[in-house]
């Protein structure tokens, strides 16, 4: 026989589940601290590939100068200047994705008891259905 | 205005019902001009401008994530660079990448803004932008909003290296590229945009989150005036005061939409109908989920307290009291999961 409180349980954590939830489950499965380390790492990647771009177009920008003083140049400065520009630039990115993330997990947490409560009651639902021998 | 408002309770309700057939065919409408504004600011190629692949191209994005008509659009963009000039189309691919890597990559959400920005620029209205993005999103839509200015002077700064080339057949590669770089750090223009769209996002943002009535509107209207004020400076600054009469037009008319938009936002906002399939240990469900509609207005009745206000906003002081701290949380739209909430804690 149809349970009509189940199916209109099931319905409601289908929606959420195929919609904003989505995400959110997601999300669930790693630990906070896991989730926040490999979304820092990713932008990481991100930020090294943008700044190696940007040092491709000064490069390109002034090639004309850096093939005329090719012998001459201060290579050492030059490197410690783009060195520590990435890491700046790097640590900055960090430390924000560091926020971000955690606010976004703890976001999406709260989100998530809502549907655990739900699942819960989904799960009551189904022990007295079927009573346990 | 009583009229107007049974009219958006219809629109409403016509839009619950056919959710899934109207949100596509909006969806190409938009593909659709974003597809031949490209082609008219910068259409080199003729057979991407040929009308069969526009729509082909709006159709493939009506059906599947925002975030693929954006990156049809940029490769539509830089095919027809490419057809003129293939060392500037990949630097304008390098000048993507880096404001994806950089900046895009961290507002997934608001990537349709990078590519409606130079798009509404061509249609003479890039105000509606700044302003609609204060109604409805944080100040974080700033990111996105400088993302798609850039890009737009990016294209324009481009444009005019192109017909260089061709008038002077610039044999010299590297004489082209420090030309368009040039030409791009020195763009105060582009600078001054970005920080008066920034500077309208915020004074929308700020005074919709006061608490008057009518905060909705008069900060459309403040951000309306802040454009004007604001673009007026840097034109008078930039000395392009043969813009100024356009401007103000165009800020006119972005108000304009962005309070129509904010008029059906209620209506946009609402979930529409649910296909939902699953199964349990006997049955499979195929469920259609049609969602009550809570308010319908020429019922509503709201009670004051206050009698002054009573004359001045009887009618919408309601929806808008339900709406200005709705975040996009999952429990505060779904008033039925309080109810189970409550009956949880009994549970136990």
């Amino acid at each position: 026989m149809l349970n009509n409180s189940k199916i209109r349980l099931m319905t409601k954590l289908a929606v959420y589940e195929g919609k904003e939830g989505k995400e959110d489950i997601s999300l669930s499965k790693y630990y906070k601290t896991d989730y926040v380390r490999y979304q820092v790492i990713k932008s990481l990647v991100s930020v090294t590939f943008g700044y190696a771009l940007i040092m491709v177009l000064i490069v390109m920008y002034k090639s004309e100068y850096l093939i005329k003083n090719a012998v001459t140049l201060d290579y050492k400065t030059i490197g410690i200047y783009v060195l520590g520009f990435y890491i700046m630039t790097a640590a900055l990115y960090g430390l924000i994705s560091i926020f971000a993330y955690s606010i976004k997990y703890d976001r999406s947490r709260k989100k998530l008891s809502r549907y655990f409560k739900l699942l819960k009651r989904l799960n009551k639902i189904y022990n007295e259905e079927t009573p346990e021998s | 205005m009583m009229s107007l408002l049974v009219f958006r309770e219809r629109v409403k309700n016509l839009y619950q019902r056919y959710d899934i057939y109207i949100t596509p065919g909006v969806k190409f409408i938009f593909a659709l001009i974003a597809f031949l504004s490209i082609n008219k600011a910068i259409g080199y190629d003729s057979r991407l401008e040929s009308f069969p692949i526009v729509l082909a191209l709006s159709l493939l994005s009506a059906f599947t994530p925002s975030a693929v008509m954006v990156l049809l659009a940029a490769l539509v963009a830089v095919l027809h660079i490419y057809s003129v000039s293939p060392i500037i189309s990949i630097m304008v691919m390098l000048i993507l990448l880096i404001i994806y890597f950089l900046f895009a990559r961290f507002t997934p959400k608001l990537g349709y803004v990078i590519l409606a920005i130079p798009i509404l620029f061509v249609l003479k209205i890039p105000f509606v932008i700044p302003i609609l993005l204060g109604i409805i999103a944080s100040p974080l839509a700033i990111i996105p909003t400088a993302c798609g200015v850039a890009i737009y002077y990016v294209f324009e700064v481009i444009k005019t290296a192109i017909t260089m080339q061709q008038n002077t057949s610039i044999e010299d590669v590297l004489s082209l590229y420090t030309y368009v770089i040039d030409q791009l750090i020195s763009n105060k223009q582009m600078i001054m945009t970005i920080l008066t769209f920034a500077l309208i996002l915020m004074v929308v943002f700020y005074v919709r989150k006061m608490k008057f009535d009518y905060a909705f509107e008069i900060a459309i209207a403040a951000g309306a005036l802040t454009s004007v004020l604001g673009f007026l400076v840097s034109d008078l600054i930039l000395d392009k005061s043969d813009q100024i009469f356009a401007m103000i037009l165009g800020t006119i008319a972005s108000a304009g939409i962005v309070y129509v938009i904010n008029f059906f936002k209620l209506t946009l906002d609402y979930s529409g109908v649910e296909y939902v399939q699953f199964e349990d240990d006997v049955y499979y469900y195929y469920v259609k989920a049609v969602p009550k509609i809570t308010v319908t207005t020429p019922q509503m009745k709201v009670k004051h307290i206050n009698v002054k206000n009573v004359a001045q906003g009887a009618p919408k002081s309601g929806p808008r009291m339900q709406h200005t701290n709705s975040n996009d949380e999952y429990d505060e739209d779904e008033d039925a999961y309080n109810n189970d909430v409550d009956n949880d804690e009994d549970d136990k």
